[in-house]
């Protein structure tokens, strides 16, 4: 009985933590949806490119992964900025027979991020061998008579709590800034927005460069826990594409409860119905919440506050 | 052109002159299909730098029949289709009589298929998974054992100095993984063990701490584990995490047995064994000597990939010199009679339960002591003792 509930408690927790991390990542892929309206198909890419930046910061400089997340997500804001500015506004204001072509935009820069960085960097597996990647807290040590043993990894749990952390700032910032305000007022209507004096264009670049800095920011809180090679954009790519329709396009705290949903719900399908099967769950949850839940976890949400 | 004779003959004469200069000078480039970017890039790598090691072995001891042996390196990137398109580029454009190479099973198995219907001989270097030799092909042959004799000699050091009672296997979805696990669990259930879990993951993934709870509910006294590098080292990692503590943790050689395996998963790399086919210190002639070569110019010994690669240019030297003629018909004669020895250990392709042109041969054990491969099993060719029981995860350091 215990041990039934210890592997149900232990999975719940990896699930949670892992549902943290993916919802930070969601957050940014679905901030510039709300803003650009187009899906950013090159979000993993950049979560790979700044998790380089990190490892050759560790590499040549010593810079824990932690603290380079003062250095890295800025990189990436400009970074992010000049994509927008300089690729996607011109190809906005260019006629095409396809009407998203800034989508298959972002795929190309993608591969041309991807296919750079191996490059530079060859397909070599790297990882920052960090003292602390393997410290553990154990609940027994904590509680000795404790009936489980639960197990909490000191870099999983820390990047989770930054990733919190992140995630209020970024609340903060929408909710209570000018800029703040300014980008969601594009979101929600963007020729009201314009109407009321919001540069839109500019706010577009910002979002972009904030969406890029939050992945950044992923990476960072990713680099002790995982590793990193020049091909694993497209995985979290699609990761943040499932987040960002189960969450609700263009909603936040839909990413929010997305990530953490599908943290969980991957946790879950390893643990009862079978590792293999996580990859394949993803897409029934992503199939799943486009023909029943259309508007995401946040068309929930509204539709109780509607109802009081 | 007919006011200029003198300038088409000047021309005609130079291009004979040319043909007949490369002909006398005489060199046989081939080209070898290997993942050189992507998620098995490493292995790809090991092997390349073997392959050109014996290359210059062999070119400054003569060549093949004079012949300076020029090897060129085509990318698959892993991927089976482009090592398919390339065995097809390979064959029916640059006319290659002989192929090998690749690395993964997969690939290996989409090239041994060109093969096959184009009546070319194709070499499979680390390809393990049991089918590709049990295809009833003619021109597929394998220097490697094949999965199913992977861990051979893991079982015998299991059956004799763990004894286990019950195993957990956990492993990739791919071929190589899956015929790994599946031949496990057949070996396991020979050998009286009871098999509690039989678990398969996606390649990449980040967390394994979900299936690794249960493992740990189900408390086997071994763990099997069939990956690739990173999974193997993050696979241990997380086992230290949960402090699972099984009387060994074992795996099924690739991501287990290269250097990197240490070096990344660190100290949870510690006492775990794999099954593996080479090692430096076996006792084959010039296995010592390609190991320390290898080590010197690259910082560290090579795993069996590496041994192996090495082993099939010499292959290719010892086939080609035997044929009658550079037609693929002959080399395949000549590889069908091959009967020779390499640092990598005998080769003979031989029609055996149920594979055919299959070479078998012993395979060993390797465990990880203070940061280091050692070879620990057959015990005639260890390199240290084996560390058995080993220290549960809350009384180490």
């Amino acid at each position: 009985m215990w041990v039934q509930t210890q592997v149900f408690l232990q999975t719940l927790v990896s699930g949670l933590l892992l549902g943290g991390l993916y919802a930070l990542i969601g957050i940014g892929m679905t901030l510039i949806l709300g803003v650009m309206k187009i899906i950013n198909l090159t979000h993993g890419q950049l979560m790979m490119v700044a998790m380089y930046a990190a490892f050759w910061l560790f590499t040549l400089f010593g810079i824990d992964p932690y603290l380079s997340l003062l250095i890295v997500p800025p990189l990436l804001f400009v970074f992010g900025m000049g994509l927008q500015k300089y690729l996607v506004n011109p190809v906005l204001r260019v006629e095409s027979i396809l009407p998203h072509n800034q989508v298959i935009l972002t795929v190309g820069i993608g591969m041309v991020l991807q296919n750079l960085a191996t490059l530079f960097f060859t397909s070599d597996y790297r990882s920052i061998p960090v003292d602390y990647a393997s410290t553990v807290w154990y609940l027994t040590d904590l509680w000795i008579d404790a009936p489980v043993e639960l197990s909490f990894s000191l870099p999983w749990v820390v990047s989770f709590m930054l990733s919190v952390i992140i995630t209020v700032l970024l609340w903060f910032f929408l909710a209570k800034t000018d800029t703040g305000k300014s980008i969601r007022a594009t979101a929600q209507d963007r020729d009201a927005a314009m109407l009321m004096g919001v540069h839109v264009g500019w706010m577009r670049v910002i979002t972009f460069g904030l969406g890029s800095a939050l992945v950044a920011c992923a990476g960072c809180l990713f680099i002790p826990i995982y590793y990193l090679f020049p091909a694993l954009g497209s995985q979290f790519t699609l990761i943040a594409f499932v987040i960002t329709i189960l969450g609700g396009l263009g909603s936040t705290i839909g990413a929010i409860l997305g990530g953490l949903l599908l943290g969980v719900f991957e946790s879950m399908t390893a643990t009862y119905v079978g590792m293999g099967w996580a990859p394949a769950g993803r897409f029934v949850v992503f199939v799943a919440a486009l023909v029943f839940l259309p508007g995401g976890v946040a068309s929930l949400l509204k539709r109780r506050k509607l109802g009081k | 052109m007919r006011k200029h004779p003198g300038v088409l003959f000047f021309v005609l004469a130079l291009c004979l002159g040319w043909s007949v200069a490369a002909l006398a000078q005489g060199s046989i480039e081939l080209s070898i299909p290997l993942p050189l970017t992507g998620q098995q890039a490493k292995f790809g790598e090991i092997e390349q730098k073997a392959y050109l090691i014996a290359v210059e072995e062999i070119n400054a001891k003569g060549g093949i029949k004079k012949k300076k042996l020029v090897l060129n390196f085509e990318d698959s990137q892993g991927k089976p289709e482009v090592a398919r398109s390339i065995a097809e580029k390979l064959i029916d454009v640059k006319k290659q009589p002989i192929v090998f190479g690749e690395y993964s099973s997969s690939c290996s198995k989409a090239v041994a298929a060109v093969a096959e219907e184009r009546k070319v001989p194709y070499v499979v270097v680390t390809g393990a998974a049991d089918d590709i030799t049990q295809q009833k092909y003619k021109y597929v042959y394998r220097i490697c054992p094949s999965n199913a004799y992977y861990a051979v000699g893991l079982m015998s050091f299991l059956n004799e100095i763990v004894k286990p009672r019950s195993v957990a296997i956990l492993y990739e979805s791919s071929d190589f993984g899956t015929s790994g696990a599946d031949d496990m669990e057949k070996q396991a259930a020979k050998a009286g063990m009871k098999v509690l879990m039989k678990e398969k993951y996606e390649k990449g993934a980040v967390d394994f701490k979900p299936i690794l709870s249960k493992v740990k509910a189900a408390n086997p006294d071994v763990i099997y584990m069939v990956s690739y590098v990173m999974d193997a080292a993050l696979l241990m990692r997380q086992i230290k995490e949960l402090r699972i503590d099984s009387k060994l943790f074992a795996g099924g050689a690739a991501g287990f047995d290269i250097p990197e395996f240490v070096g990344n998963a660190k100290e949870a790399a510690e006492y775990v064994v794999t099954a593996t086919l080479w090692s430096p210190q076996v006792s084959y002639p010039g296995a010592r000597a390609f190991a320390d070569k290898y080590k010197a110019k690259h910082g560290s010994f090579p795993s069996y990939h590496g041994a192996e690669a090495y082993a099939m240019a010499y292959l290719l030297k010892d086939v080609l010199e035997r044929a009658a003629s550079m037609k693929p018909e002959d080399i395949n004669k000549a590889l069908k009679a091959t009967k020779m020895m390499t640092a990598f250990g005998p080769i003979q392709f031989q029609d055996k339960d149920g594979f055919q042109n299959q070479n078998f041969m012993e395979t060993l054990v390797r465990q990880v002591i203070k940061g280091e491969h050692q070879a620990i099993w057959p015990k005639r060719i260890a390199s240290a003792n084996y560390i058995y029981p080993i220290p549960r995860w809350r009384d180490r350091k």
